[in-house]
Parts: structure tokens; C-alpha cells; sequence
């Protein structure tokens, strides 16, 4: 449980530290080719990390067919969150993400698809749930509503985005 | 509507990618599983890039090396979340990432760090994760 909550914490921060060295990509380059050079680098980074540690074992696996076609949800989380945050503005719609993000985890974790372990539903990790899409909202928001003139663009300018 | 339903979708599609990554780590190793997923995304994300005839990738040169090499930190990103997942169950791993994630944005916008344009952290924005916090205490009970 400790190394989970560890190990959590440190995917966050750097999810955040890469959505911010995106955010310097995309200044120049398009959202799709910034896209293909993040997972282009990810993969190597990925392969460089699986041979230090397993050598050619890497490439010893018996893959299902599905898999290989894992890299669609990344391009459809990259497309829907491109969309949203266009129509939307970047504070509303990164809220949003976040917020649906932890209702379908709750439900995934429930229902347990795709093989994964359920965790019983239980009327305080609905609560929970809530508190946490409570906070999202006024972390993201509050400031638009604090100060609706002068800090139109806030810490919201950011993105949720992961991988 | 149309933006609240790409939201949506957005953060669904989140959520599916990190349970598929966690199950297909199940089945061949984390690592197999992280290589094969981002490899697949280029794959279809380079397609994307031919397909729209898009150019830009040309000003690359024109991004500092620091920035341009961000994508590298997915390996750690994707480390992490497989194993959060198998240990803890998705919602308490989005939760926890979510919180890390925001926290982060406080201290990168707050320094105005890695050319973000500073900003005030106010209060509101503590109050939230505070709250978000507590939601994980709450789950997590």
C-alpha cells in the first residue's frame, strides 16, 4: 500500500512536469507531432528501461491481439482532450476530465473489466470519489470565481493528460 | 455540450488506457507492456501527423533540448501507474495522481518554473486540495 501511494504520487508529479514540457513543444510544433515525438521518446525510454532490467527477456512475451492496439486510447485521449479543451476553455474542461476520470475508475474498479481486480463498491468510496471531484472543481474554478476580471487564464491552464 | 462530452470522453479514456495498461502488464511484464503501448501510439500518432500533411515538426529545432525530451519521463509515468493500479485499485491511484499532479501545477505556476508564466496560487486552490485529500483519506478508510 505504502509503495503504491509513493509510487503514485511520484506518476503525478511527473505527469505534470511533462504536460509542462509539452505545453513549451507545442508552442511551435502541432498538437499531433508533438504527440508522436512523446511517444516516440516514451517508447525508447521504455525499451532502454526494459533492457537494463530484464535484458532480451523484453521481448520474450506472448501478446494477446488487442494489444497491439493499445496506442488507440492514447490518440483518443489525446484528440478528446485537444476537442474539449478548444470548446471549452482549459479550466472547465481540464476539471471535467479529471472529474469523469475518477467516476469511471470508480466504476472500473467495481465492475472489474478487462481482468482487472474489483474492489467492492462501498457508499464511502462514492463519498470519497466526491470529495475528490469537490476539490478538482474548486481548485480548478475557483479562482475564475474569485476574481472573475483579472486571473481569467489561473492555474487551469493545465492538462491532465497522462502518456 | 459538444465540449462537455469531449471532456468526458477525455477522462474515460484515461481511465481505459490505465487499466489496459495494468492488465496488459498483467499478462507480459511492465515493461513489455510499457514499450508496446507507446510504441503502438506512434505508430498511430505518426499515421495522424502523415495523414493531416502536418509540417511543424520542423520547428523543433527551435525548442529547448529540456522540453523537447519530456516524453522520456513516460517511462517513469507509466512505471508507476501499472504498479499503483495492481496494488491499490484504479479510483485510489487516479485519486492519488490527480492530487500529485496538482500540487505540482502549484509549485511549477507559483515559481513560474520551465517558462510557465507565474501566477498566484490562491486560495481557493489550497481549499481544493485539501478537499481532495480528505476524498482520499475517505476512500482509502
Amino acid at each position: 500500500m505504502a509503495i503504491g501511494i509513493l509510487l503514485a504520487l511520484l506518476g503525478g508529479a511527473f505527469v505534470c512536469l511533462q504536460n509542462t514540457f509539452n505545453a513549451n513543444v507545442k508552442k511551435r510544433v502541432s498538437v499531433w507531432s508533438t504527440t508522436a515525438l512523446v511517444l516516440l521518446l516514451g517508447f525508447l525510454a521504455s525499451l532502454a528501461a526494459g533492457l537494463a532490467f530484464e535484458g532480451t527477456g523484453l521481448f520474450r512475451f506472448q501478446a494477446q491481439p488487442w494489444f497491439w492496439f493499445s496506442g488507440i486510447l492514447g490518440v483518443g485521449v489525446v484528440a478528446c482532450v485537444t476537442q474539449g479543451v478548444q470548446i471549452l476553455g482549459p479550466s472547465r474542461a481540464i476539471s471535467l476530465i479529471m472529474v469523469s476520470q475518477i467516476f469511471f475508475g470508480l466504476m472500473w474498479d467495481t465492475l472489474g473489466w478487462f481482468g482487472l481486480e474489483t474492489v467492492p463498491f462501498t457508499w464511502q468510496s462514492l463519498l470519497g470519489v466526491l470529495l475528490i471531484s469537490g476539490g478538482v472543481l474548486l481548485f480548478q474554478l475557483g479562482p475564475k470565481l474569485e476574481q472573475p476580471e483579472r486571473n481569467r487564464k489561473s492555474v487551469g491552464v493545465r492538462k491532465s493528460v497522462k502518456g | 455540450m459538444k465540449g462537455t462530452i469531449f471532456a468526458l470522453a477525455g477522462g474515460f479514456f484515461l481511465t481505459f488506457q490505465s487499466v489496459a495498461n495494468a492488465t496488459i502488464s498483467d499478462s507480459i511484464g511492465t515493461w513489455q507492456a510499457a514499450t508496446m503501448t507507446q510504441f503502438t501510439g506512434f505508430v498511430l500518432a505518426l499515421l495522424i501527423v502523415v495523414l493531416l500533411r502536418d509540417q511543424t515538426y520542423q520547428n523543433l529545432t527551435q525548442v529547448p533540448l529540456l522540453y523537447a525530451s519530456g516524453g522520456m519521463l513516460a517511462a517513469v509515468v507509466l512505471y508507476s501507474n501499472m504498479t499503483a493500479v495492481h496494488r491499490m485499485g484504479v479510483t485510489l491511484t487516479i485519486g492519488i495522481f490527480l492530487i500529485a499532479q496538482l500540487i505540482t501545477a502549484v509549485l511549477i505556476d507559483g515559481k513560474g518554473w520551465f517558462d510557465m508564466t507565474k501566477q498566484k496560487i490562491g486560495r481557493t486552490q489550497i481549499a481544493g486540495l485539501a478537499l481532495m485529500i480528505a476524498g482520499v483519506i475517505v476512500l482509502k478508510w
